[in-house]
C-alpha cells in the first residue's frame, strides 16, 4: 500500500532512477561504438581486417530442407467414434464393476468380424479407470451399457450417419451432415416389422455368392422381432434379386436397396456409421 | 513444486514404464514390457525407401520414417483428444494450447509426408488406452510426449548426414522444445528441468513407445466374405 503522503517523494525518486540508467546506458553505447571502430581499423598480421575475418568465420544460416506449413486446426463436424471389444467383458448397467450387467461383449460378431460398439461418451471413475457409455448390438433394441475403457481397442472417428425413414422408404447417408447418399429401400412387413431407434453400422460383407442379398451387405447392431432366426436375427442392409420390389415392405425387417445402389452406399459409408430408423 | 509422477499418467501403468526412462528410473522392467506387448515404431517402417532416397542418404530416409511415425502418433494423439470433446471441456487457457500443439503436429506430419513421398510409412493404427479420455491423463501423457519428442530430435538431428535436413530438424527441435516447456507449465510442474537436455536415440525412443502400446499391431476386421445370415 502506498501511503498518500509519500507518493510523491517516490515519484520523485523513480523520475532520478530513470535518468541515471539513461545516461549509464547513453555511455556504454558511447565507449561500444569507439571500441568497434577502433577494432575495425586495426589490422592483423598478413594484412587483414578483424571485419575480414568475422565475414570468413560466420557462414550464412543453412537453408533447410523444409519448412513446416501453417498449422492445420481441425474444422468443426459431425463426428461419431466407434471401438472394438479387445477383450471378452461384462457390459454394465452403470460404471462401476458392482453394476448389474447388462450383457456379456465378446470379441467377434456372427460373421466372424470385430466386435465394435458405437462409443456415446466416457466418465473417470478416480482408480476405477475410464469408462466408456456405449451402443450394444443386444436386445431391446436401443440398449446402452457401461465398459470399462481397457477392454476396448483404439478409437475410430467416422463423419457419416445413414438415416432410413420407413414411411418413404429411403435411405439418404450424410456426410458432416449434408447428404451424399440418396435411395428408395424395402423395408419389413408388418408382421416383421424394421425396428426403430438409433444404431450402428458393424460390418461389410463382400463377394459371398446369394443373389437374394445382392453383391453387398452391411451388418447393423439392430435386431428382429424373430430372435431365433440363424445368428440372431440381425438386421442387414443389403441388395436384391428382386428390385422390382422396391420401394415397399416386402422384407422380413432387413433394409434392402437395388444393387446399383448398394454398390454406391458400399463406396461412401464406413464402418461404425450411426444409423437412425425412423 | 513437485514433477510429474508417471503413476498419475497411466492407470494401468502400461504408459508408465515406458516414460519412465526419461526421468532416470530404472528400465529393466521398460524392456521387459516393450519385448512383450506393442509394436513399435521401428517394427512398424517397412520397405525400402523410394524417390527420396535417390536424393538423399539412405539412413537420412529412415530417420525421417521414424520421425514421421513419431509425428502420426502426436497428431493423432492431439487430434483425438479434440474429436472426443476432452479438449472442448478444458479452460480457455488450456483448450488454446491443446488446439495449438494439434495443429502444430498436424503440420509436422503434411511436410514428413510431403518430403519422404512414396517412402513416407501408412499410419498406424493406435490405442492410446483412455489418455485422451480426461483433461489431467491427456495434459500428464502431452508432457511425456513432448519431452521424450524433444529427446528424440535432441538425439537425431546431429546423425543427419544431409545438413540441410539437419537445418529442418532443428527448426522442429526448437517447436517442440517450446511445447514441452509451454505442457509442463499448465500441468504444473517446472518447465525446464535441467541446464542441458539429454538426448535419445532410435532404438532408445523406440523401446519407450513400444512400451506404452499406444501403437496397435491389430486393425479392427470389418470385413468378412463370409454369407449373410440377415434376416432378409
Amino acid at each position: 500500500m502506498i501511503l498518500p503522503g509519500r507518493r510523491g517523494v517516490r515519484s520523485a525518486g523513480v523520475l532520478v532512477l530513470s535518468a541515471v540508467l539513461a545516461a549509464a546506458v547513453a555511455g556504454a553505447l558511447l565507449l561500444f561504438g569507439a571500441s568497434a571502430r577502433s577494432t575495425s581499423a586495426r589490422q592483423l598480421p598478413g594484412g587483414h581486417s578483424d571485419s575480414a575475418a568475422l565475414q570468413v568465420s560466420l557462414p550464412s544460416p543453412l537453408k533447410p530442407s523444409f519448412v513446416p506449413p501453417t498449422p492445420l486446426r481441425l474444422s468443426e463436424r459431425e463426428t461419431a467414434r466407434w471401438a472394438v471389444v479387445q477383450s471378452p467383458v461384462a457390459a454394465r448397467a452403470q460404471p462401476t464393476l458392482d453394476a448389474p450387467v447388462v450383457t456379456r461383449l465378446g470379441r467377434l460378431t456372427p460373421e466372424g468380424t470385430s466386435n465394435l460398439v458405437l462409443v456415446l461418451g466416457t466418465q473417470a471413475r478416480g482408480s476405477g479407470g475410464v469408462w466408456v457409455r456405449a451402443r450394444l448390438p443386444v436386445l431391446p433394441n436401443g440398449t446402452t451399457g457401461w465398459v470399462p475403457r481397457s477392454a476396448l481397442g483404439g478409437y475410430q472417428f467416422v463423419h457419416t450417419h445413414l438415416v432410413i425413414d420407413l414411411e418413404r422408404t429411403t435411405a439418404v447417408l450424410y456426410r458432416q451432415g449434408r447428404p451424399v447418399f440418396q435411395a428408395d429401400v424395402g423395408v419389413g412387413k408388418a408382421a416383421w416389422p424394421t425396428p426403430r431407434g438409433e444404431f450402428y453400422i458393424r460390418n461389410k460383407l463382400v463377394s459371398y455368392r446369394s443373389p437374394s442379398y445382392g453383391p453387398f451387405a452391411f451388418g447393423t447392431s439392430a435386431r428382429s422381432v424373430l430372435t431365433d432366426w440363424p445368428a440372431g436375427g440381425f438386421i442387414g442392409i443389403h441388395g436384391t434379386d428382386r428390385p422390382d420390389l422396391l420401394p415397399g415392405r416386402v422384407s422380413h425387417g432387413c433394409i434392402r436397396l437395388r444393387n446399383s445402389d448398394i454398390v454406391g452406399l458400399a463406396r461412401l459409408m464406413p464402418i461404425g456409421t450411426p444409423l437412425t430408423i425412423k | 513444486m513437485s514433477d510429474l509422477t508417471l503413476e498419475q499418467i497411466d492407470e494401468d501403468g502400461a504408459i508408465q514404464e515406458g516414460i519412465a526412462a526419461l526421468y532416470g528410473d530404472t528400465r529393466a522392467d521398460l524392456f521387459r514390457k516393450a519385448a512383450l506387448g506393442g509394436t513399435a515404431i521401428l517394427a512398424a517402417l517397412a520397405g525400402p525407401p523410394a524417390a527420396f532416397a535417390a536424393r538423399s542418404k539412405t539412413r537420412d530416409v529412415a530417420i525421417f520414417q521414424f520421425g514421421l511415425n513419431f509425428e502420426y502418433l502426436q497428431s493423432t494423439f492431439y487430434t483425438e483428444a479434440e474429436q472426443v470433446g476432452t479438449v472442448a471441456r478444458m479452460n480457455r487457457q488450456k483448450a488454446f494450447w491443446a488446439k495449438t500443439l494439434g495443429a502444430h503436429e498436424r503440420a509436422h506430419v503434411a511436410i514428413i509426408k510431403k518430403v519422404l513421398g512414396s517412402a513416407a510409412p501408412k499410419k498406424p493404427s493406435f490405442n492410446f488406452r483412455g489418455n485422451t479420455d480426461t483433461e489431467s491423463q491427456f495434459t500428464k501423457t502431452a508432457v511425456a510426449m513432448e519431452d521424450l519428442t524433444t529427446a528424440l530430435l535432441t538425439g537425431i538431428a546431429p546423425t543427419l548426414e544431409d545438413r540441410h535436413l539437419t537445418a529442418a530438424a532443428f527448426s522442429l527441435l526448437t517447436v517442440e522444445a517450446r511445447h514441452a516447456a509451454w505442457a509442463r507449465h499448465l500441468a504444473g510442474v517446472v518447465p525446464i528441468v535441467r541446464a542441458f537436455d539429454r538426448r535419445k536415440n532410435l532404438d532408445e525412443v523406440d523401446r519407450i513407445v513400444a512400451s506404452t502400446r499406444f501403437i496397435s499391431s491389430l486393425r479392427p476386421k470389418t470385413t468378412t466374405k463370409r454369407r449373410p445370415r440377415y434376416t432378409g
